[in-house]
């Protein structure tokens, strides 16, 4: 019997596994550990968290470090990827056309058509005029409403008002004839004065009827066929508001505008395209599938694109001692999404959803410095380390210890920073062909999208929605999951979470600080997923399966840290369900769950190995 | 319980009201706010009906001659207030939003005058159940763990 410790050096955790191999090839598993990764993978960096697993895994073990006959590590090969994201439309107000920023009180009912004035100017106005007042903040709302009764006694007819605090129902409430008040209007003093305006605000409950109809504001201002055809796109961005303001000025406009974003060049073995970023995702994995295999990739100097290549080459470049134009990218991934941005040019902090396309890319390379990592692991820990077997080799053996598996089986190993599968035929251990892939976008390009979609600038709350399920805290004693059950408790719940949607996280309760409800955060999470983890998987296992044909592989294993995930697995399943094939979570061992598969691996191939040069010696 | 009674079913607020539950009746859906009557906290009141007003909330105002904290005021009260939320305000103006199943010890929210308007809006939200303005308010213990 001899003390082996099978060490997997992954991207962002370190696995060890501690097992007595026999010299018959009969393996006793011991224990496992797991630790993280210390540096990029596959570089000297790594010697601490190795070490540590290790201990680790022989202090579960309950065995001396000094007994242990081997440490077998696998050849880890450093992956760099890279993110960027562009954002490719834009929505530009031009003179102050529109207020639609939607506040939770706007004030009265209806319709007012006039000319702007300030409130200031009020008692200026003749008898008859109709106007719509503006008023600042430093205007009290007593002293706003009792300006608007005292020039309705005067005659003049104001219809409408447009205010900078929150105070539209205050005002309403105590006008003698009440009109709408479209409150919490930021940039007050650039609304346009002495311009034709109309404020609309419909009841509790309902959306604006006139502003949101073209046909509507061309009523209300008298325009012709072709001023109706500019204002059009204004009705179409207050579409769904309770209240709204549009100004008619002399060629004010609300316009969508497209951003050029760059040429990304996709380089295949045997042809090369380009295509423009600002076509889309789909335009890009196109372009992709017609050039694949991809042997590099290159995005036009000085856009995000070119910058985020630029950037992967130069630190895989770095890290291996490459020279830089020996680094290639091996795969990109593009992701259509969306960014709630700043409406340029909106007086009240508008937000329109903007297009964006995302995209990840990845660098692996085969020559990780693996011989010097070696020597400092053997001085570090003053055993014998061997190098041992391709990754993807080591992670089928371990994932075929999975009950319930047979081959011809493939796995697919979720990440952080790239999705990996490999696929091994029905021959015998050494006679088996394996194929293995690298596909950029993994868990890191999920929480980027969660951040960006949802408008949080805030990584860490974003990775924690990516993780965790939601609820809604509906009062100071019970939240409301995202599956509509309830759950209570003693002790009252924080103020800053009344009403809040939470993420149930490790450590405790978090409030999501924005105005989104829980069906909106879960679809943006779930989508997310779905578009990167369902996209890659399938596009994994196009890659490896046998004549691209899915339904040859008889076993689906999903392995890495993705697969703990409470509903990633399951939306694998489900899209690979169609192909008759039967698709898990792996159990490494019957007890390891999807961990552990690597260094599981290299035990079992370090242990048959073994036994098959015993038989030699005895034969 | 029925002293002082008056046959609209309004609480005689002719500051005969102690500040214990149970010598008020339960009479209309309203934030109930509790006062010390005072001068100084004149423009505090108006300020905290403004931000409820805003919010489209029923409240009314009671003055109250026993010597009392904001927050008991408050906790006082959001026990007769038929929407379990309670407002007090001290002589001073502090301000102190309560709900009637919180512990009398710790309040929604507490603050100053100076955030009255702010407070009347929460006051008003605690109410409908949408989250809290954050300016002006100072919240309470955040860090209260998940584990019942």
């Amino acid at each position: 019997m001899s003390l082996v410790v099978g060490v997997d050096i992954g991207n962002s955790t370190t696995e060890a596994c501690a097992a007595d191999v026999g010299a018959d090839g009969e393996v006793t598993y011991l224990s496992a550990a797991l630790g993280r990764t210390t540096g990029v993978k596959g570089t000297v960096a790594n010697v601490p968290g190795v070490v540590e697993v290790v201990v680790r895994a022989l202090k579960a073990a309950g065995r001396d470090p000094a007994g242990v006959r081997a440490v077998l590590v696998n050849e880890a090969t450093p992956v760099i990827s890279g993110l960027a994201m562009e954002t490719i439309t834009e929505t530009v107000i031009t003179e102050s056309t529109m207020i639609g920023h939607n506040p939770d009180t706007p004030g009265g009912v209806g319709l007012g058509v006039g000319t702007t004035v300030a409130f200031a100017d009020l008692p200026d106005r003749a008898p008859g005029d109709a106007v719509i007042c503006v008023a600042g903040a430093d205007a009290d709302f007593e002293d706003v409403a009792a300006g608007i009764n005292a020039a309705v006694t005067r005659g003049v007819r104001v219809t409408g008002a447009v205010v900078q605090a929150d105070d539209a129902t205050l005002i309403a409430n105590r006008l003698r004839e009440p009109v709408p008040v479209v409150d919490e209007v930021t940039l007050v003093h650039r609304v346009p004065l002495g311009m034709p305006a109309a404020v609309e605000v419909a009841e509790q409950g309902r959306t604006i009827r006139t502003l949101s109809n073209s046909y509507g504001i061309a009523t209300v201002f008298g325009l012709d066929p072709e001023q109706t055809r500019m204002i059009a796109p204004v009705a179409r961005a207050l579409v769904g508001n309770r209240s709204a303001v549009v100004v008619r000025t002399p060629s004010g406009d609300v316009t969508g505008r497209r951003i050029p974003a760059g040429i990304l060049t996709l380089i295949g073995e045997r042809t090369k395209r380009s295509v423009e970023v600002d076509a889309g995702a789909k335009e890009i994995m196109e372009t992709w599938r017609r050039v694949r295999p991809l042997a590099d990739a290159d995005g036009e100097p000085g856009t995000h694109v070119g910058g985020m290549l630029a950037r992967v080459r130069d630190t895989m470049a770095d890290l291996t001692a490459m020279p830089r134009d020996a680094v290639r990218i091996q795969d990109v991934l593009a992701v259509d999404t969306f960014v709630p941005q700043r409406v340029t040019g909106g007086l009240a902090g508008e937000f329109a959803l903007e297009n964006a396309v995302a995209l990840a890319a990845m660098v692996r390379t085969s020559r990780g410095p693996m011989e010097l990592l070696a020597d400092r692991l053997r001085e570090a820990l003053g055993t014998d380390v061997l190098i041992g077997g391709v990754e993807a080799d080591m992670a089928l053996l371990g994932a075929l210890t999975t009950p319930g598996t047979a081959k011809p089986m493939a796995i697919l190993d979720l990440g952080g920073g790239s999705t990996d599968a490999a696929v091994t035929d029905e021959g015998a251990d050494e006679g088996a062909q394996v194929r293995s892939v690298h596909l950029a976008g993994a868990g890191d390009l999920v929480t980027s999208l969660i951040d960006s979609e949802l408008g949080l600038d805030d990584t860490d709350l974003a990775e924690e929605i990516k993780k965790f399920p939601l609820a809604k805290a509906e009062s100071f004693f019970h939240i409301r999951m995202e599956d509509g059950t309830v759950r209570f408790f003693d002790e009252a719940l924080p103020a800053e979470a009344f009403a809040r949607v939470v993420v149930l996280t490790d450590a405790g309760m978090r409030p999501i600080r924005t105005g989104h409800g829980v069906e909106r955060i879960r679809q943006v999470r779930r989508s997310a997923k779905q578009r990167v983890f369902v996209t890659n998987a399938l596009r994994a296992l196009e890659q490896v399966a046998p004549g691209g044909d899915i339904r040859r592989i008889g076993f689906v294993v999903v392995l890495g840290g993705a697969a703990l995930d409470f509903e990633i697995p399951d939306m694998i399943a489900e899209a690979v369900s169609e192909f008759g094939i039967v698709s898990g979570t792996g159990n490494v061992r019957g007890s390891e769950g999807p961990r552990n598969a690597v260094a599981t691996g290299l035990v079992a191939g370090h242990a048959s190995a073994h036994a098959a040069s015993t038989a030699v010696r005895c034969g | 319980m029925a002293d002082g009674m008056r046959s609209d079913g309004v609480e005689d607020a002719g500051g005969a009201a102690g500040i214990r539950p149970g010598t008020a009746v339960r009479t209309r859906p309203e934030v109930v706010v509790l006062r010390r009557p005072d001068p100084r906290n004149r423009h505090c009141l108006r300020e905290l009906g403004a931000g409820m007003e805003e919010e489209g909330v029923p409240f009314r105002v009671e003055d109250v001659a026993a010597d009392g904290s904001a927050v008991e005021l408050a906790f006082a009260a959001a026990q007769v207030s038929h929407l379990d939320v309670g407002v007090g305000v001290d002589a001073l103006g502090n301000v102190c939003v309560h709900h009637s199943k919180l512990p009398p010890g710790a309040p929604a929210l507490t603050g100053t005058a100076s955030g009255a308007r702010v407070m009347g809006h929460n006051a008003a939200r605690l109410v409908v159940g949408i989250p809290f303005k954050a300016a002006g308010a100072r919240f309470r213990d955040a860090s209260a763990p998940l584990d019942e």
